[in-house]
């Protein structure tokens, strides 16, 4: 599903990623792991073609991102969902707005938005929010909703940077049993984290990066 | 058809939410194109009060007493069918001299004691809209000329050399001043719209991410420079109007004591409709100039 081989990164000269080589197979769940500065969000975003790597090959789903046309690039990210730890909703549009976007961008009926929006948002327990504006949810009301648009398009790849970072422990775990649940329906998933405590959590595969190089790769093939 | 409409309502909440901007944005539109307006009405006045005295230029061709009937009749027919000539009056010796009489009747002492008539005949020719220019003025007078019949061709050359240069530098200076303007519309929608890009950067991050093609996420921005330009435009024709109308009552007065009744006329409804499509291209096109700035600035 994922595939990097010998990638490289650079920031002003000075490597972010350094030979990179990792595998991810359809229907993981796999945890980056690593402290800040790692390389996590480097990787992610290499992943979903915010950047180019300078060296190295990145294949998703058999496609070479690494030479991927820009025009191409929107389709590619159709096929993901993506989860951030400061959600990024629209705080102008309501939770059922913000989820149904990726669906309206893609020009589907609004019988149909209404329909997978009302699934996603049934899947993330937000269904009686949906007409509320983010700021009027709590921080994990938000993530949930921010989940809520990164699955109602039926991803086969979900990415998720730090989606716990300011939660306590009780959210996290919640937050982390929806990550299971989406799993188990099929959905890959990769999320980068640096909190020690998701690992007992979730307990699957660990990719453990370190100053840009992969520094373990605990569990695959679990 | 559900994308289209999401793209319209959020051009329309743009300019909803950014009242203030947007207004700011039209005023200076408008003004901006008003001083072209201003222009371009001096410019079609002029041309329409020029072409007015255009139809008055004459070429005379003057004939020779020995010129048969049959000579004359061919003469005509000659002109008649010369592209040139709009239409064409015959004047006969007996006619010129009439005339003559009529004119300067103090100096008809100089006619007498030369027996016979020495005006000559002639032919006055209209000129046609498309030959009144200087050079093609000259190129068939000289070729009158050789025609047998012909004595001699007299037309009012400085006249026209001078009507065509002055409509010429008018032209000069519209297309100067217009280009000008344009590009200060195009400044002004383009900053417009760079504050609205701006302001919504994180969001267009957003729409990027979860799939938006470049087209979905620019589209609603360039329908908001074409409202905001389309607006500026009939704000500036409001304006013109109403300038307009207040010259036209307050120089009545003045001009009719001067003797002058001038015929001064606004854009026809053609020339409206054009301005109001170019102030809809100019605000497209500083949208585009804005747009370019943001796929530089793409992560």
């Amino acid at each position: 599903m994922i595939q990097l081989f010998h990638v490289w990164k650079y920031y002003a000269k000075r490597p972010a990623l350094c030979d990179i080589t990792l595998q991810i197979e359809k229907g993981e769940f796999v945890l980056l792991m690593g402290p800040s500065g790692a390389g996590k969000t480097t990787l992610l975003r290499l992943l979903f073609c915010a950047e180019r790597a300078d060296e190295g090959q990145i294949l998703i789903q058999n496609k070479n991102v690494a030479r991927i046309k820009p025009s191409a690039v929107p389709y590619l990210r159709r096929t993901m969902g993506f989860v951030f730890q400061d959600f990024r909703l629209l705080q102008k549009k309501s939770v059922f707005d913000n989820v149904a976007l990726p669906l309206l961008v893609q020009g589907l009926s609004s019988f149909d938005i209404r329909r997978k929006v009302s699934e996603a948002l049934k899947a993330v327990g937000l269904e009686h929010k949906k007409e509320s504006r983010p700021a009027m949810l709590s921080a994990g009301e938000q993530q949930r909703a921010c989940i809520a648009r990164a699955i109602v398009n039926s991803p086969l790849i979900l990415l998720a940077d730090e989606p716990t970072g300011n939660m306590d422990p009780d959210l996290s775990a919640e937050i982390m049993e929806l990550f299971k649940t989406i799993n188990a329906r099929g959905t890959t998933l990769l999320i980068a984290t640096h909190n020690r405590q998701v690992v007992e959590q979730v307990k699957r595969r660990v990719v453990t990066l370190a100053e840009g190089k992969l520094a373990s790769d605990v569990g695959a093939g679990q | 058809m559900k994308r289209i409409g999401y793209m319209i309502r959020e051009a329309l909440t743009n300019i909803r939410v950014n009242q203030t901007t947007t207004i700011i944005a039209i005023v200076t539109m408008a003004f901006t194109l008003a001083c072209f307006g201003v222009f371009l009405l001096l410019y079609l006045n002029l041309r329409g009060a020029v072409g007015a005295l255009q139809d008055d230029i004459k070429v005379i061709v003057y004939l020779h007493d020995n010129l048969s009937a049959q000579g004359l009749a061919d003469l005509q027919q000659r002109l008649t069918g010369e592209p040139e000539a709009a239409a064409l009056a015959y004047v006969s010796k007996e006619k010129a001299l009439a005339d003559f009489r009529t004119q300067f009747p103090s100096e008809q002492s100089l006619l007498q004691g030369l027996g016979e008539n020495p005006l000559p005949a002639s032919f006055e020719v209209t000129l046609a809209p498309r030959y009144r220019s200087a050079d093609s003025v000259k190129r068939w007078t000289d070729r009158l000329k050789a025609i047998p019949g012909v004595a001699q061709v007299q037309y009012s050359r400085d006249w026209i050399d001078n009507l065509a240069a002055m409509i010429g530098y008018v032209e000069l200076a519209s297309v100067a001043v217009g280009l000008l303007l344009a590009a200060a519309s195009v400044t002004i929608i383009a900053n417009t719209i760079r504050l609205t890009l701006y302001a919504r950067r994180e969001e267009i991050e957003i729409m990027r991410l979860i799939g938006a093609t470049g087209a979905f996420i620019k589209i609603p921005y360039l329908l908001e420079g074409a409202v905001l330009g389309a607006l500026g435009a009939l704000l500036a024709l409001a304006l013109l109007k109403s300038g307009f109308e207040f010259m036209t009552v307050h120089l009545a007065g003045p001009g009719r004591v001067l003797g002058l009744t001038p015929k001064l006329g606004f854009f026809p409804i053609q020339v409206s409709v054009w301005l109001v499509l170019a102030g809809l291209s100019l605000g497209t096109v500083g949208s585009l100039v804005s747009l370019v700035g943001l796929e530089r600035s793409r992560a």
